[in-house]
């Protein structure tokens, strides 16, 4: 796995997702490179709603391949502000681009400083290893 | 199960090599998809040019013996003599209860010797079934690891076949048997897909070279290498059943629309009787297409729920259709739902809407001359 990049300047959870630290208390959220990996071709996502209250580590969604359906989490506790359209139209995005267009969800981060307490990319290559 | 207890097919080395995601199909650790592939594009492979699977997993078994052909006859549900030697018949192994053992194919190779295509999680029981009930001088054998099976299907698929010297062109659901490089290999006008198409088997140890060579014809015109991700895609298009899915012990011939299958005028065959009352009965479920209409993509065992909110039936397969672009399923429904009905399924607490079809969801190609 370790062929796939996971930019430095991104953080990860556990359960495979990226937070792009932004300004303030916004952030932008997708999935990793190893994540839509492991899923195959993305077909279709199911975002929460903007304005629609999420917590760490709780289901918000799904990211469905043609095989299989995984539970979307999020991976902060805060509001959603913005979700990825383009992904109706174009759920492969998230496999050839999840670090860019592929992007699902932006929130409005209750805790601005929770961002820290997720894994570096070091750490998080090591969680894959 | 652990993946060190499943069965690998001949090719097992070339899939890993590849970098194929393997998974368990039936007790036998089998290729998903490809790198560079994906399911969507080696389905779409297929139905535009031509792709090869690895489809070793597939049972085999052979009766022979003087009556052969008459004693499977009598056993499995199609009537063997709707077709002559050298073809080969979609048919149904069931229990005394009309449900479904396995789905299979019977090569007629003549009135002594039929040739088996079970799947895999089935043959050893459709095997011990044939041989509880075998008079004396009929022989039934598990051959399971004695062929390799490569399925070429697409449209490119004779080319692919004629660049090798194999024979083509003979018609749908008849094989010819021959040789490939002073080898011996059965060519059959089989498939799973939907798209005109070949089965090919050989000996399992000469299942190598022959994949080997077919792979290069295939990628010469732009064709894939495919998994049985794709395969599973393709066939539920088609609105083709899976056992274990569409087809099981609980689910009939009579239920499942595959009643085109069964030999209703022969004298006997396995789960006749019972098979009988439930088509005179007119009031089981059947299997029905589901096109999505809204979003989302149905899955197995989600329930199918009608306009007034009552639990009308539940899916039996569910997947994404890469031509449709749109999630389509095969579902058990009751009678009251008839073609063209709209009605909800429950996908994980979220209602997506769908319209109840015949299948297939796509074009058929596997009958062209």
């Amino acid at each position: 796995m370790s062929d796939f990049d996971y930019p430095d300047n991104l953080r990860y959870t556990a359960e495979h997702e990226w937070v792009r630290p932004g300004d303030g208390e916004i952030v932008r959220v997708g999935i990793t490179a190893y994540a839509q990996d492991a899923l195959g071709d993305v077909v279709y996502v199911s975002a929460p709603s903007v304005g629609a209250a999420v917590t760490a580590g709780e289901s918000c969604g799904e990211v469905e391949s043609t095989k299989s359906v995984s539970d979307l989490y999020s991976p902060l506790t805060g509001t959603i502000t913005a979700v990825n359209e383009a992904l109706d139209a174009a759920p492969e995005l998230i496999n050839t681009d999840p670090y860019g267009e592929g992007w699902i969800f932006e929130m409005s981060l209750a805790d601005a400083s929770a961002v820290e307490a997720l894994m570096d990319a070091s750490a998080y290559r090591e969680n894959l290893a | 199960m652990s993946t060190d207890a499943l069965l690998h097919s001949p090719l097992h080395d070339r899939h890993t090599a590849l970098g194929a995601k393997m998974a368990d199909f039936g007790g036998w650790l089998m290729p998903i998809e490809y790198p560079g592939g994906g399911v969507v594009a080696e389905h779409t492979a297929v139905r535009e040019k031509v792709g090869i699977f690895d489809v070793s997993h597939l049972g085999k078994a052979r009766v022979s013996g003087p009556g052969a052909a008459a004693y499977v006859n009598a056993c499995l549900t199609n009537d063997l003599e709707r077709i002559h030697i050298g073809k080969a018949q979609y048919t149904l192994c069931c229990n005394e209860s009309g449900g479904v053992v396995d789905d299979l194919i019977a090569y007629l190779r003549s009135d002594e010797d039929v040739f088996l295509i079970p799947n895999a999680a089935n043959t050893a029981t459709v095997v011990e079934m044939l041989q509880a009930e075998a008079p004396t001088g009929i022989t039934v054998e598990n051959l399971h690891d004695q062929y390799g099976v490569i399925a070429v299907q697409g449209t490119l698929s004779d080319e692919v076949l004629e660049s090798l010297g194999l024979p083509t062109g003979h018609d749908y659901m008849s094989f010819v048997e021959t040789d490939w490089e002073g080898l011996p290999v059965i060519v059959c006008r089989t498939g799973y897909t939907g798209e005109r198409g070949y089965e090919l088997v050989p000996m399992w140890d000469n299942a190598g070279p022959l994949w080997d060579t077919l792979a290069v014809a295939v990628a010469e015109r732009g064709g894939l290498v495919c998994g049985l991700g794709a395969r599973d895609t393709l066939r539920t298009e088609m609105g083709y059943p899976l056992h274990g899915n569409d087809l099981s012990p609980d689910i009939t011939p009579v239920m499942a629309g595959s009643a085109w299958a069964v030999g209703w005028d022969k004298p006997a065959f396995w789960g006749k009787a019972a098979l009988t009352e439930q088509r005179a009965a007119k009031t089981s479920r059947l299997s029905r297409g589901l096109l999505v209409t809204g979003r989302g993509i149905p899955r197995s065992h989600c329930a199918v729920i009608d306009s007034e909110g009552a639990s009308v039936g539940e899916v039996t397969s569910g997947t994404f259709s890469p031509t449709r672009k749109q999630g389509i399923a095969l579902a058990l429904l009751d009678r009251s739902v008839a073609l063209g009905d709209s009605v909800s399924i429950d996908v994980r607490g979220r209602v997506v809407e769908a319209e109840v079809v015949k299948p297939p969801f796509v074009e058929v190609q596997v009958r062209e001359s």
